[in-house]
């Protein structure tokens, strides 16, 4: 390793050739931690390496940056979330600071993944449209041979001496017919999209602070841990 | 690596396995916490019966059903978060995020496709066919016992799908993704291929008429015992439960790198069933997955049976042309059997 520190100067982006000013928040989290100014970028990277050298995760260091990338990493990799990144050094006032600029897949799926759902749900509202007009035609030739209500269903005595509630008489319910169509046309309800666009931005918004959280965390103590061998 | 005879077959000789209940970890902390974690699985079990037995008509329903099903996963994850069985199972951002990914898609796309081909569609075309009102008198049992032959004959069907799945190779390709999991958690039991969580929702137990409260039983008794296949939480599970029921430990050891090991403990609820067809082994392991723990991102899950089945049936086909020399059948994964 060169040690070399490099600047901010230079636009490092994880993805070439792309420029996202804002949008690129989604997916990518910037940041950084301080260290030791005394402390050369050397020993830096070496401390931090044990995060990084990991099976399925390639690293290379050049001109003072760290660069890594990962193909699936393993459920426990602390770096997991973050399939892509770089790191370098640079100077701050009278410290240092380690600069990290890193690239999410999974960030980026998770915010798209309310897409998904909510076509679900579109999905579910065509199909319930498709088979309600479907219905409606075969409607007519249904009401010939309606069935007769089924007979009310007795508990058994065991049960019922343990006070088991008795079920309920079906020639009772009076708005079974409504009901059950309701019920037919229900078994296509948009509404799990829409719960489900909702929990998956939810859970996008709770990674997307959490995750960076945990970064700065784990290089902070990669970095003040015991110097490499 | 030596393994353990367990009946004709060696289990722990590809990777650690502990057979049997002698060397299986045990809660760790103080009396509270001890006696938490041995009673919890029971209690929350009678609980829940108690509570569908009692429950008056307007309560007993499908939706109180989803929504205690709701805060019961939430609970769930609490534990794991206090008493993990091991820290290398632990739940991170990414694959609590994951997980929900394939939970979703069985409460959408896949309840959608199965309204059409699912085994509601099949119950229904077959009541149609026969005259099923001799069997009018299960309506007439207790309702535990209902609720019991529900669940049994459920999990009945389930077993030999399951054990279909892990013997014959097409059904293997579905279910392999599945093993691929390399950490029990929660919510991995939906983790697999939409064609395989559509054939294991298969079911037999709704073809007779049984009360509808007897159905919520035997969704009470599946929440409270299956659910603790896939979880990360440390239980001192009492003796009797685990001669009876399914447990994680039971279901760490199906899931574990060791491929004799994964042939076994094919039920969900009922692992008496394995023990009466002589696939229990008694255990529990760390080490899970395939291939050496390489863990299966969703694209590959979604395409994995059809690629494979695709190369496979390309293979059969040159040999079979090439007169058995060329293009060695050589399946990417070791079938199950």
């Amino acid at each position: 390793m060169t040690g070399t520190a490099g600047t901010l100067e230079a636009p490092r982006r994880a993805v070439t050739g792309l420029k996202l000013p804002l949008i690129d928040n989604i997916w990518r989290v910037r940041g950084e931690v301080p260290i030791d100014p005394g402390m050369p970028a050397a020993e830096a990277f070496a401390r931090i390496d044990p995060l990084l050298r990991i099976p399925g995760t390639d690293v290379s260091e050049e001109g003072g940056v760290l660069t890594y990338t990962k193909r699936n990493p393993q459920a426990q990799d602390k770096l997991a979330t973050f399939t892509r990144g770089r790191m370098w050094i640079e100077q701050a006032g009278a410290g240092a600071v380690l600069r990290f600029d890193l690239f999410s897949h999974a960030l980026l799926l998770c915010f798209l993944a309310p897409l998904l759902f909510l076509g679900f749900s579109q999905l579910a509202i065509t199909i319930k449209a498709w088979e309600a007009a479907d219905t409606e035609a075969g409607a007519k030739a249904e009401k010939k041979d309606e069935k007769k209500p089924p007979a009310a269903k007795t508990l058994n005595p065991v049960d019922e001496f343990l006070g088991a509630p008795a079920p309920e008489d079906p020639s009772k319910k009076k708005k079974d017919k409504k009901k059950d169509a309701k019920d037919k046309e229900g078994r296509h309800s948009p509404d799990e999209g829409y719960v489900l666009a909702g929990i998956f931005a939810a859970v996008y918004l709770f990674g997307r602070r959490l995750e960076p959280f945990l970064v700065r965390r784990r290089l902070r103590a990669a970095l003040a841990g015991p110097p490499p061998a | 690596m030596a393994g353990v005879q367990v009946g004709k077959r060696i289990i722990g000789a590809d990777a650690p396995v502990t057979v049997g209940w002698e060397n299986t970890g045990r809660v760790e902390g103080g009396p509270v916490k001890q006696f938490v974690f041995t009673y919890f699985q029971p209690v929350m079990l009678f609980a829940a019966i108690a509570f569908w037995y009692y429950a008056p008509n307007w309560l007993a329903v499908a939706s109180t059903a989803i929504a205690i099903r709701l805060g019961w996963t939430v609970l769930l994850l609490a534990l794991e978060w206090v008493n993990p069985r091991y820290n290398s199972w632990q739940l991170t951002w990414k694959e609590f995020a994951t997980d929900l990914f394939y939970v979703a898609l069985g409460m959408t796309f896949l309840r959608m496709v199965d309204a059409y081909i699912g085994d509601g569609a099949i119950i229904e075309a077959v009541q149609g066919a026969f005259d099923w009102k001799k069997f009018d008198w299960f309506t007439g049992l207790p309702l535990l016992v209902q609720a019991v032959l529900i669940s049994m004959i459920f999990d009945f069907g389930q077993y030999w799908m399951h054990r279909a799945m892990h013997n014959w190779h097409p059904l293997w390709l579905t279910h392999a993704p599945h093993h691929y999991i390399t950490q029990l958690n929660v919510q991995k039991g939906a983790v697999g291929n939409p064609v395989e969580l559509f054939l294991i929702g298969l079911g037999i137990g709704g073809f007779f008429d049984f009360l509808p409260r007897a159905f919520l039983l035997a969704g009470a008794i599946g929440m409270t015992v299956g659910v603790y296949q896939h979880i990360n939480v440390r239980f001192n599970t009492p003796r009797w439960w685990r001669f009876i029921f399914n447990t994680t430990e039971h279901h760490s050891v199906h899931h574990s790198q060791d491929y004799e090991a994964t042939r076994s403990n094919y039920s969900g609820t009922w692992i008496i069933w394995d023990r009466i067809f002589g696939t229990c082994v008694d255990g529990e392991a760390e080490q899970l997955g395939m291939e050496g723990g390489r863990r299966m991102d969703i694209g590959e899950t979604m395409v994995f049976p059809f690629r494979e089945g695709w190369r496979d049936t390309k293979a059969w086909f040159a040999k079979r042309l090439r007169g058995g020399s060329g293009g060695a059948m050589q399946p990417a994964l070791e079938p199950a059997e």
